[in-house]
């Protein structure tokens, strides 16, 4: 295909087997815990930026959609007995449609407006999860789902696998034609909409594909952590995705990705000092504003590839 | 009836403090200060502080806790706002970090437990045959009061004149010699010092935590929209219209259903008329 590039395709693979071969080398459930929660924070991060690094419009409420996804899995399965992984298949669907149906009025907005938005969507829904705790377990969530996989490292297989999956192929979107379409409309609209081009249906679309794989790891994540608890909608996760992404690169995919990794494996790491993690996310956020455009993975991988070459 | 004609002023009162320091900002420096919150919870601190290291009086501890947040907003601005303005985002994500670096600070300087800080006027007044707590009543009579000099002063003062002209036209402004850097530190200042006033008077009515600052920066947000971003007036005319349907709500249904009132309201607007109901 002729926008695959052979250095990157080839570290990708390697990155992936290098992931596969934790179980291998540690039993410890601990570290696949954190490596299963770092890879949703990829999926979670890489959605995001597929519609707001492609065009520009920021989503500062996408924890609605992972936090549906969650809670559609978890309803089905502690409600109904219904298996995990048809979860899984479904919660991309219930997001997906909510990301349409959100995308219709709000994205016709400009800038802080659709940020704003979006932002008060993912508050509503937070506020009536809460409020109908009958339903959603209020501040406790759903709790008691029955795990999908025999064992952990079951369970990491499986959700590496789809990550690795979900995050190529929206890179590959990226890259094909309707990513560039999505990029001239990021750029300027009305040309766009002067060139022909049905604006709002590519936008909305694309919201849809967003919202779909951000509730397919919101579901992924319940299934590890045995509940959808109201934290998976609130805007603290929509903000740290926000930053994620700004420090991978916004518009790159694979950037927002890759820093979501491993910040979300840093600050694991750090949950002995609890306290100080938002902290750490607040400063990170604070210099790479003030410092750079692209983030630090992007142009960092750039430079790599270039002293290599 | 009478109780919903106070409690709904009294709320709305808090709202227009926090909304048009909040809309003055944008619509002079066009800037979404993100930040809003975390001036009211350090105007809290702030005011703790003063009352708890040097014993200060209440009400020279609000004194002082404005005047440090008016220092505070100046600074923000020339360091976090200002060598960013050419990107509207980037703002927006500079003043998200620094809420989020200024709460956490907050939390671990002064742990998450919540703290007291002393009433400016005790005790219950009784009015209109409601009992209603005096400080309460400095709350309506402050916002009036203070929102009624702001607008003296954009509309008769020299300095008030300029920050009216850079909020019309900033280049405009610049060419009949009017320093824009000037008034937007000015007018980070001023709506810094209206937050922390707004959390030194609604401070010890409710509790002093560290993420005290975020229910008021939505309210500001959802009263902003409403009104139109930019739109003193308009804010005023919001505060008062989520204000007294929050008070009937909470009345009528529960205080927890009052919650989702101004953020549907918000989404609402957001999508019908994103200008607000009194914007341009």
């Amino acid at each position: 295909m002729r926008f695959f590039n052979r250095t990157d395709s080839v570290v990708s693979l390697a990155a992936l087997a290098l992931l596969a071969a934790v179980p291998l080398l540690t039993s410890d459930n601990y570290v696949l815990g954190i490596l299963i929660t770092a890879i949703c924070y990829a999926i979670w991060a890489g959605s995001w930026d597929l519609l707001s690094g492609l065009t520009g419009r920021e989503n500062f409420g996408h924890s609605l959609f992972i936090g549906a996804g969650a809670y559609a899995a978890a309803y089905l399965n502690t409600a109904y007995g219904i298996d995990l992984g048809w979860g899984i298949v479904v919660a991309p669907l219930v997001s997906g449609t909510l990301g349409a149906l959100i995308g219709l009025p709000t994205l016709r907005l400009q800038g802080p407006y659709f940020a704003l938005a979006t932002l008060v969507a993912s508050a509503i829904a937070h506020t009536l999860c809460l409020l109908l705790w009958r339903v959603t377990g209020g501040e406790e969530g759903l709790s008691g789902i029955l795990p999908m996989a025999g064992s952990q490292s079951d369970y990491y297989y499986l959700v590496l696998t789809i990550g690795f999956v979900s995050i190529a192929a929206m890179k590959l979107f990226a890259l094909s034609d309707a990513g560039l379409v999505l990029r001239a409309i990021g750029s300027d609209e009305a040309i766009c909409r002067a060139a022909a081009i049905d604006v709002d249906a590519y936008k909305i679309t694309t919201f849809a594909f967003s919202a779909a794989f951000a509730g397919l790891g919101g579901a992924l994540f319940a299934g590890y952590q045995l509940t959808a608890a109201p934290d998976l909608l609130s805007s603290g996760l929509s903000i740290t995705i926000v930053v994620m992404a700004y420090v991978g690169g916004m518009g790159t995919i694979y950037g927002p990705a890759v820093a979501a990794l491993f910040l979300a494996l840093i600050v694991e790491y750090l949950r002995g000092f609890g306290e100080y993690r938002l902290l750490v996310y607040g400063l990170i956020l604070l210099v790479v504003v003030r410092l750079t455009r692209h983030g630090f993975v992007d142009p960092f991988w750039r430079w790599l590839k270039g002293r290599l070459a | 009836m009478a109780e919903i004609l106070l409690y709904g002023a009294a709320s709305s009162a808090s709202y227009a403090l926090m909304a048009v320091g909040f809309t003055l900002v944008f619509g002079v420096a066009r800037v979404l200060n993100l930040a809003h919150g975390a001036f009211y919870a350090c105007g809290a601190y702030a005011m703790y502080g003063f009352c708890a290291a040097f014993g200060a009086a209440p009400a020279i501890a609000v004194l002082a806790a404005i005047a440090v947040l008016a220092a505070v907003g100046a600074i923000v601005n020339r360091f976090f706002v200002e060598p960013l303005r050419a990107r509207p985002m980037a703002v927006l994500m500079s003043t998200l970090a620094l809420s989020i670096v200024a709460e956490q600070t907050l939390l671990i300087t002064f742990g998450s437990q919540s703290r007291n800080i002393p009433l400016i006027l005790d005790g219950p007044v009784s009015l209109l045959g409601v009992r209603i707590g005096a400080q309460g009543l400095l709350l309506i009579a402050v916002a009036i009061v203070v929102i009624g000099a702001l607008w003296l002063f954009l509309h008769k003062a020299k300095l008030g004149k300029a920050i009216y002209a850079t909020s019309q036209d900033p280049v405009g402004a610049q060419l009949v010699g009017i320093r824009t850097s000037t008034v937007f530190a000015v007018v980070f200042a001023v709506s810094a010092a209206m937050a922390a006033l707004s959390a030194a008077i609604v401070g010890p009515m409710q509790t002093v935590s560290p993420e005290m600052g975020l229910m008021p920066m939505i309210k500001a947000f959802s009263v902003v929209i409403v009104g139109g971003l930019g739109s003193i007036g308009g804010s005023i005319a919001a505060a008062l219209l989520l204000g007294y349907s929050e008070t009937i709500v909470s009345y009528l249904v529960s205080t927890e259903w009052a919650q989702i009132v101004s953020l549907v309201a918000v989404f609402v607007t957001l999508v019908v008329r994103p200008s607000g109901l009194f914007g341009k």
